[in-house]
């Protein structure tokens, strides 16, 4: 068992089968690179995870550690300078499950601790997670409009009218196709 | 009981320092993405997140609403672009032309199957060629029509990583004065995996230095290349040379492995094309593996096409003494109509044709005729500004 311990003053402790844990590709690094350390009696200090996220990571990689592994992709580092073609190299279709439909924080009020749990997946780099978070957050901003979806991110508008001009400009043509 | 005492001492110490290593491991990783103190609000906001999973969330928005979203906020914006070679791109084919009225202003139409127009724009001076194209993958054909429509600035445009150009015909017919070979081989790597046909169609100032092997060479495998400058049709003679095209026998050869039903190889004032390199060419082609399981396969013909007119070193005369044994002349003569329909006298014209036990033909021509020609029209050729300024 692992021990991890959340950001919060004093820490909060949650213990997690290795199989578990190791979900996270982060943690597994950690723990291949101290092999021969009694991790078991060392928590592992999480910085940027406070404790209620910290316990919906534990409830999840406790629900999918028999899952089969992600198949894994190189990440394609995007660049305009890049000459890599990459463009075929389009992202699968995420299909999020019923379990985790009902795992995921999607209430308007919990809006910002599914913020902090895809912060927490991507600081973790549980890639699943990732993917089925930001598919719910794709979903729900998917098909509105400008303005919702600021409203729905707590997002600002910081554009100069010129800039939202030339920019309005440039989308005008995509969307007219 | 020192000794003890020092051990436990020993094992505290290195007790503190995987404390402090696992620590320095996490802000390693975490570094990458936030670092330091985190407020009392931390991730108050969605835009607090780091870029991985604000990417993640709009590369699976439908292609349309990605762009859409760069309106949302700057930093939206700058990641929408940065990440644009792996965002969903809307999916489009049909045809793609520009033209360039010599005033300047680039002017770009898109064309569905049918040829009818979808839309039109001529660009503003700030507004970017290759910003137009960052969301939309391009496929079907591309036509660089009248005037300066394939200068370089125009190609470097379409030449820039992030943009998906996929078509499987490319035209040239306005003025390649402004075309260099760097701009036009790099648009040519770009279109290179999809790009079947390439013609230069009535282009204006084909540079003698602007075509070459190693230019075509760069769109890869082709089944299809013509290269007719303008004014070809009124040249009188063979020596009256419209503009001398620096394409030789490595171009003819690459492509003795065409794999269409239908293939063609038509250039006018060729003088690197020798009649060694139409041998070369004939035996290739005939040993085409591939070629020849096709053609055993379908029912139709496979028909590949040379046609060289006033190419200096390709006459019949010459390659009947190169290619003699391989070829079965054929002569035709009398009238013909041109491509108003009109009755025409016809010069005798000499055809080769190249002996194969398969359903494939291969021809070798002397003469350029319109209707002979597989030259293909640009869309919205009856538009009311097909004119130019």
């Amino acid at each position: 068992m692992i021990q991890l311990c959340s950001n919060d003053d004093p820490p909060v402790s949650f213990t997690v089968p290795r199989k578990a844990v190791e979900l996270s590709k982060t943690i597994k690094t950690m723990l291949e690179d101290l092999e021969g350390f009694d991790m078991e009696q060392t928590p592992i200090p999480l910085p940027n995870v406070d404790a209620p996220t910290l316990e919906l990571i534990v409830k999840w990689v406790e629900q999918h550690q028999d899952d089969p592994p992600p198949v894994e992709k190189p990440r394609v580092e995007d660049d305009d300078s890049d000459d890599s073609d990459a463009d075929d190299d389009q992202e699968p279709e995420v299909v999020i499950p019923e379990w985790d439909k009902k795992f995921l924080p999607t209430d308007d009020e919990q809006k910002n601790q599914l913020f902090k749990l895809l912060n927490a997946a991507n600081y973790l780099e549980i890639k699943p997670l990732l993917d089925i978070g930001c598919k719910y957050v794709a979903d729900k901003i998917s098909g509105q409009t400008v303005e919702w979806v600021r409203d729905y991110l707590n997002m600002e508008n910081d554009y100069t009218p010129e800039e939202e001009a030339k920019l309005k400009e440039e989308i005008a043509w995509a969307e007219g196709l | 009981m020192a000794n003890f005492e020092t051990k436990v001492g020993r094992l505290q110490a290195e007790n503190d320092q995987l404390r402090r290593t696992l620590s320095d491991l996490c802000e390693r990783v975490v570094g990458r993405q936030l670092t330091g103190d985190l407020p009392e609000n931390f991730l108050e906001q969605f835009s607090q997140l780091p870029d991985r999973p604000l990417e993640q969330v709009l590369r699976f928005l439908p292609a349309r609403q990605v762009a859409q979203m760069r309106h949302v906020s700057r930093r939206f914006n700058h990641l929408i672009r940065k990440c644009s070679k792996t965002m969903p791109k809307r999916e489009r084919i049909g045809s793609v032309l520009f033209k360039r009225k010599y005033s300047g202003k680039l002017t770009v139409k898109w064309f569905d199957d049918n040829d009818s127009e979808i839309l039109k724009t001529t660009l503003a001076d700030d507004v970017a060629l290759s910003e137009l194209f960052r969301f939309i993958r391009i496929g079907g054909r591309i036509f660089f029509s009248d005037g300066l429509s394939a200068a370089d600035d125009v190609l470097d445009q379409l030449s820039k990583a992030w943009l998906t150009i996929r078509p499987d015909l490319v035209v040239f017919s306005g003025d390649l004065s402004k075309t260099s070979r760097d701009s036009l081989r790099a648009f040519l790597v770009k279109v290179e995996p999809t790009i079947r046909r390439l013609l230069f169609q009535n282009a204006d100032n084909i540079g003698h230095s602007l075509l070459s092997d190693d230019v075509i060479g760069a769109a890869g495998r082709l089944d299809g290349l013509m290269v007719l400058p303008n004014g070809w049709y009124w040249a009188k003679d063979a020596n009256d040379v419209v503009s001398d095209i620096n394409i030789g026998d490595d171009t003819l050869l690459s492509m003795a492995e065409a794999g269409r039903v239908s293939s063609y190889f038509c250039v006018v004032d060729c003088s690197g094309i020798t009649p060694g390199g139409i041998r070369a060419f004939i035996e290739k082609w005939m040993k085409q593996a591939d070629t020849y399981a096709v053609a055993k396969s379908i029912r139709c013909e496979l028909r590949c096409e040379l046609i060289f007119c006033k190419c200096a070193n390709v006459t019949p005369t010459t390659v009947e003494e190169a290619c003699g044994d391989l070829l079965r002349k054929e002569t035709e003569a009398g009238t013909d109509q041109n491509i108003f329909g009109d009755s025409i006298d016809m010069e005798e014209r000499v055809r080769y044709i190249a002996k194969c036990p398969s359903n494939r033909r291969l021809e070798i021509l002397f003469h350029f005729y319109p209707f002979l020609c597989p030259f293909i029209s640009p869309p919205g050729l009856n538009d009311e500004d097909s004119d130019l300024d």
